[in-house]
């Protein structure tokens, strides 16, 4: 059980301007899952290879229960990372694989079976010691990693993407197992992903990072129904802003007037967002509605996506029902002010039109 | 002897077929072979038949007597033995300095990219390019100054003139295909940087490391112009050696010594062949 702290981590790779990872502090708390979700490019990988010790950062601090592991090299940090390719030795046989960490520590040859063969029990592979890696499946050769990773009982687990390589169904059950064990064993783990879904069914906790930077903190069902910024809330789908005037339980906005949860929120200038899956559309006006016209529709399978012209923005709505409306047909789409969430202001705060799409 | 096995079968189960067709279709597949076979093979046949035979004279197609006398007083003169140790001590001593500064080099060269690196492969290529002759005679005053000229390991140093580039380039195919990855995850599970190389990049790049060494082997067993010029005629490697036989002209001599020289390499070549075709099935396999 290790707690992670990082402390004001900043790394700039050589000749790139913008920072791979700018001024990040992170509590991981001990034995918990976090999730680092992010676009590509946001600094979550670069992140792992600092706690790592494979990468060293500009500034900052890396604290492992609370004692810094800056000075200490990759291999004696207890920090094992699991790529998005299994990386298994091809010369070694996964019994041989997953000896790998005991054997650099010394431990001898009947503790080694032992514990190779509990460890493939624990990965769901029984039996499997003599198989050499190309015999396995994607699948089968991540269980192994994550066995050969286990083994040497890290204090934290550091996975970058390990599933994303994977077809849907085997994604899947990997992920349960890997959440599984890694309550079991109660490891501390950091999970990098660009899956929402990933991020959300496996994580006791979500940071969001964009640009090297942390915009949120949070579970992920408070992070995903109620993100606390603009560039948050658009990480997690939201694309409907709406920016206006509060005037107690009313935001004047420049499509129409529209009833809010005051929640104690100070008059003034304010901007309230909305899933696309709250937006509902309605024949007739009713409470919160503005009058839409439906430019398109999508069918995705489970949900289907519709783009509504409001005035002279666009709002992206996502409707799990079939909804029976002609397009170009007349509607009103009805904004329910229970979803209506306010947004802290950021310091790159743009004004743009009332209401925005991005 | 298969090839003519094979050939005679062929023909004996198409024996419908007349023979003419036969060799029409298959005749120019077969020569090549044969005549591959024969480049390759017919001089070390004719050296061993030089070097076994007792009286050979113009009409006869092979040696009236044979005799083994020759051979086992090559084997037992203390100057080719002497030639043949130092050959392998040199030859060895030039393939491991090789390989200890070219394995650092050529990972270099073929996992990064950085400026300058077309300068320096073009560097490396410059030896093969300038006559050995002219290397030999301004490094012989080098060597001379520094006292390294007719020792071993002036000639070790200076075959590395020839051999680092062979060498280098060899391993540079097998860096540009190597995935640095599988040492980062090494040192995730604890292998310090010592275990990490013996524990997975040489069992990685190993068959390629075998066939660098090969090469780098032979390129210094075969030196003769360097050794002579450096070594100053103080130290006798088995070429120098059959130099010296050829122009004393005893047919059985140059060849006993031939088949002598040509000997271990023909050997490494069937290992490095052996090591390869079961190495590389393990590598790279995985993905």
């Amino acid at each position: 059980m290790t707690r992670i702290d990082l402390i004001e981590l900043q790394k700039i790779y050589p000749r790139q301007q913008q920072p791979a990872v700018a001024n990040i502090s992170l509590e991981v708390t001990s034995g918990s899952l976090m999730a680092l979700l992010g676009p590509s490019g946001s600094g979550k990988s670069t992140l792992l290879k600092l706690i790592a010790g494979i990468e060293h950062p500009d500034r900052g601090q890396v604290l492992l229960d609370g004692q810094s592991v800056l000075g200490l090299p990759a291999h004696r940090r207890g920090a094992v990372l699991m790529f998005q390719k299994a990386y298994l030795f091809p010369f070694l046989s996964v019994a041989d694989n997953i000896a790998f960490g005991l054997k650099i520590q010394g431990q001898r040859q009947s503790t080694i079976q032992s514990e190779v063969a509990r460890m493939l029990a624990l990965v769901e592979l029984p039996g499997m010691q003599q198989r050499r890696p190309s015999q396995l499946s994607g699948g089968e050769q991540q269980r192994v990693a994550l066995a050969r990773a286990l083994v040497t009982q890290p204090r934290v687990l550091l996975l970058d993407e390990p599933f994303s390589s994977l077809d849907t169904t085997v994604r899947q059950t990997l992920q349960e197992a890997v959440r599984r064990i890694q309550r079991e064993l109660g490891i501390t783990t950091l999970l990098v992903t660009h899956d929402q879904s990933e991020a959300m069914a496996m994580a006791d906790y979500v940071a969001l990072l964009d640009h090297g930077r942390l915009l949120a903190r949070d579970t992920p069902r408070h992070l995903f129904q109620r993100p606390p910024t603009r560039s948050a809330a658009r990480l997690m789908g939201i694309s409907t802003f709406l920016s206006g005037e509060l005037h107690g339980n009313q935001l004047q906005t420049s499509l129409g007037s529209l009833f809010v949860e005051p929640a104690g929120a100070t008059n003034g200038p304010a901007t309230y967002a909305i899933r696309p899956e709250h937006l509902q559309l309605l024949a007739q006006p009713g409470i919160n509605t503005l009058p839409a016209h439906v430019l398109s529709h999508s069918f995705r399978g489970e949900h289907s996506e519709y783009q509504l012209r409001v005035g002279d923005t666009t709002l992206r709505m996502r409707a799990f029902q079939p909804i029976t409306i002609p397009e170009g047909g007349r509607v009103y789409v009805q904004l329910p002010p229970e979803q209506l969430f306010r947004l802290e202001s950021e310091n790159d705060h743009d004004s743009k039109g009332a209401c925005e799409h991005a | 002897m298969t090839l003519v096995r094979q050939i005679v079968r062929r023909a004996a189960s198409a024996s419908q077929r007349s023979l003419l067709a036969l060799t029409l279709e298959h005749g120019p597949w077969y020569l090549l072979q044969l005549t591959l076979a024969v480049l390759l093979v017919g001089p070390i046949v004719s050296l061993g038949l030089y070097a076994l035979a007792r009286s050979w004279f113009y009409p006869q197609l092979l040696p009236l007597e044979w005799t083994l006398q020759p051979l086992m007083r090559q084997l037992s003169s203390p100057a080719t033995s002497a030639a043949l140790s130092s050959s392998l001590l040199t030859a060895s001593s030039a393939t491991l300095l090789a390989l200890l500064l070219g394995i650092p080099a050529a990972r270099v060269l073929g996992l990064r990219r950085f400026r300058g690196r077309d300068l320096v492969l073009l560097i490396l290529f410059l030896p093969n390019v300038v006559p050995p002759l002219a290397i030999g005679m301004g490094l012989n005053i080098l060597f001379l100054r520094l006292g390294l000229a007719g020792s071993t390991l002036g000639v070790v140093l200076v075959h590395l003139v020839p051999v680092l580039p062979y060498a280098i380039f060899a391993l540079l195919g097998v860096f540009e295909r190597y995935d640095e990855s599988y040492e980062l995850q090494a040192r995730t599970l604890g292998a310090n940087p010592l275990q990490v190389w013996l524990w997975v990049m040489l069992p990685l790049a190993g068959p390629g490391i075998a066939v660098a060494a090969l090469f780098a082997f032979l390129v210094s067993w075969s030196q003769y112009i360097l050794t002579l010029l450096i070594g100053g005629g103080q130290v006798m490697t088995l070429p120098l050696l059959l130099f010296s036989a050829v122009s004393g002209g005893n047919p059985t001599t140059i060849a006993v010594l031939a088949l002598l020289f040509a000997a271990p390499p023909l050997v490494a070549i069937a290992l490095a062949a052996r090591a390869l075709s079961s190495g590389a099935a393990t590598v790279g396999q995985q993905y």
